[in-house]
């Protein structure tokens, strides 16, 4: 089975490296992954996409993909071309500071968390996608937040090093904002196959 | 063996640092500068030297140089720089030196390139072309193993894609022959002969040497060493569906990772769609086309370019079945070789559509 994640944001926000910690830490529960990065040059405000993908077998996905399980999005400005990849029955969490607190998708389970408000509460205003992708693991089972907090050590660079406790410290926070998970990435049946 | 998260770009760069190579040279386009980034850090932990160059054309005769000595080395570059480099490559291949080179493609527009060449005289090179990393690493260790066994360069292709997808990789050590000794290789010493070994595209010897052999012959030579070269490498590639599919697809590389999964997709659908994917596209697999068109009533090239593999699939059908070419060209503004066609549900479409084609027109197999 295959479980795809979009990730999009803004550059700046931490959306490739919330693609990568996601990443990482399905690698070390012993999955097959995939991430496909796709970002302009500029560093900060341009639009800023990551495919994932998780497989509990060989993995199959290309670096793009038709339909999605699942979405992690940090801003709504490009958020409607993910949005139109969900498949019927998929998840989505999304920052309620850039989206409002009220945002549906037709057939979809979508849980928005404060994930800007969350982060700066926990000393670290800069890892609001690190307190979305906590709340994302929480409610997909998709990988555990110890993997996510292992993974965490590992994604930054040596001069990056002294954010790596506020990182792990948004992710905690993140997982524990989601009261129930609202889907269960390996249990539940595959849905909508790629049409 | 460890399992790393890791981009193409430094997949590739590892596997060839893992392979035993200790010289890279390059000029940095966008994306091989991804690959010469990370050799230029890897290498010197090793031992090893990595050049920024000046141009493609140092960079290549640098390598050349390094090769001469028994070095694995490797260069590369885009299709542009490489068509910089045409010259030596043919030279060194008349010179029978190991080398490895890539082509980190931007698109697929360098298939003639790759397998044919824009050099001079009677020359090829193995060509390589891994869809996905872990098979771009498994390709990097086979690139220098088939280049000491038959002393000649081989051409790894990647693209943009393949530079920049991160995935699951096992890095360990390829399980592959032992190679032979190079006894050709330049040391500095005169092997006791008084006259200083030499390399040449024009011959391993000197006139009055008792090893000399005319140009003539040294051509000759080379001819019995290319037809030895391509009955001996094994033609690698992947095929799905091929015992029962009405419609072939034949592509390569990225594309062909695109429709392997659109194939698959459209065969759970109970479509009559198989693929072809050459891994090798010097020799090219055409026993594995031949015999997948045998079942089929059509097949179908899909490539980035206006239609280059097109040629190699036709002259394996030899006119047994048709063969369109469903391809084209497909780039966004980047002019990196990023290609908004390459996207399943596009390709999806294009299948379907020659799909109908194959049933209104072909006649039965």
């Amino acid at each position: 089975m295959e479980r795809e994640v979009l990730c999009t944001g803004i550059g700046g926000q931490g959306v490739q490296l919330a693609a990568r910690t996601l990443a990482v830490a399905a690698v070390a529960e012993g999955r097959e992954v995939m991430v496909f990065g796709s970002y302009g040059g500029m560093m900060r405000g341009g639009n800023t996409d990551a495919t994932v993908v998780v497989a509990d077998g060989p993995l199959r996905a290309p670096p793009t993909v038709a339909r999605s399980w699942s979405a992690l999005a940090m801003h709504p400005e490009y958020w409607a071309r993910v949005r139109d990849r969900l498949r019927p029955g998929g998840v989505a969490v999304v920052d309620a500071g850039t989206f409002g607190p009220e945002v549906t998708v037709p057939g979809c389970r979508v849980l928005a968390v404060e994930a800007a408000a969350v982060a700066a509460e926990h000393g670290a205003p800069r890892a609001s996608a690190m307190v979305a992708l906590g709340a994302f693991a929480a409610a997909t089972a998709l990988v555990t937040l110890d993997s996510l907090t292992e993974a965490a050590g590992d994604v930054l660079p040596e001069y990056r090093r002294q954010h790596v406790e506020a990182n792990r410290r948004a992710l905690d926070a993140g997982y524990r904002l989601v009261p129930a998970p609202l889907a269960d990435a390996w249990l539940e049946p595959a849905v909508g196959r790629a049409r | 063996m460890t399992r790393r998260l890791m981009e193409g770009a430094e997949a590739i760069a590892r596997a060839m640092v893992a392979a035993g190579c200790r010289f890279f040279a390059g000029y940095p386009m966008t994306p091989f500068t991804e690959v010469l980034e990370h050799m230029a850090r890897l290498l010197p932990e090793v031992g090893g030297t990595c050049m920024n160059a000046e141009s493609e054309l140092e960079a290549v005769g640098m390598a050349w140089g390094a090769a001469a000595t028994g070095t694995r080395a490797a260069t590369g570059s885009v299709g542009q720089g490489l068509s910089l480099m045409q010259e030596s490559l043919s030279e060194i291949c008349h010179a029978r030196l190991p080398l490895v080179v890539l082509n980190m493609a931007r698109g697929q527009g360098d298939y003639h390139q790759a397998t044919r060449g824009g050099g001079h005289g009677d020359y090829r090179h193995v060509v390589l072309a891994p869809a996905d990393v872990p098979e771009a690493v498994q390709l990097a260790h086979r690139a220098f193993w088939l280049a000491d066994v038959w002393r000649n360069p081989v051409l790894l292709v990647g693209d943009y894609y393949l530079a920049h997808v991160q995935e699951a990789v096992d890095e360990g050590v390829a399980d592959l022959p032992p190679v032979p000794d190079k006894p050709w290789a330049l040391d500095g010493s005169t092997g006791g002969s008084g006259s200083a070994r030499m390399i040449s595209p024009l011959g391993l010897a000197k006139r009055g040497d008792p090893s000399f052999v005319e140009y003539g012959r040294h051509l000759e030579t080379i001819g019995d060493r290319l037809a030895a070269m391509e009955a001996g490498v094994e033609p690698l590639a992947e095929s799905i569906g091929t015992d029962d599919a009405e419609l072939v697809v034949v592509a390569y590389g990225t594309p062909g990772r695109y429709l392997r999964y659109v194939v698959e997709e459209l065969r759970g659908e109970g479509l009559p769609v198989g693929l072809v994917r050459p891994i090798t596209l010097w020799p090219f697999p055409s026993a594995a086309v031949a015999a997948a068109a045998e079942v089929a009533r059509a097949v179908a090239v899909y490539e980035l370019n206006t239609g280059q593999m097109h040629d190699d699939v036709r002259l394996a059908v030899l006119g047994r079945r048709p063969v369109s070419f469903i391809g084209g060209l497909s780039f966004d503004n980047s002019g990196f070789g990023i290609a908004p066609e390459l996207d399943v549900e596009r390709l999806s479409a294009r299948i379907r559509r020659a799909l109908d084609e194959t049933a209104r027109t072909a006649a039965p197999a």
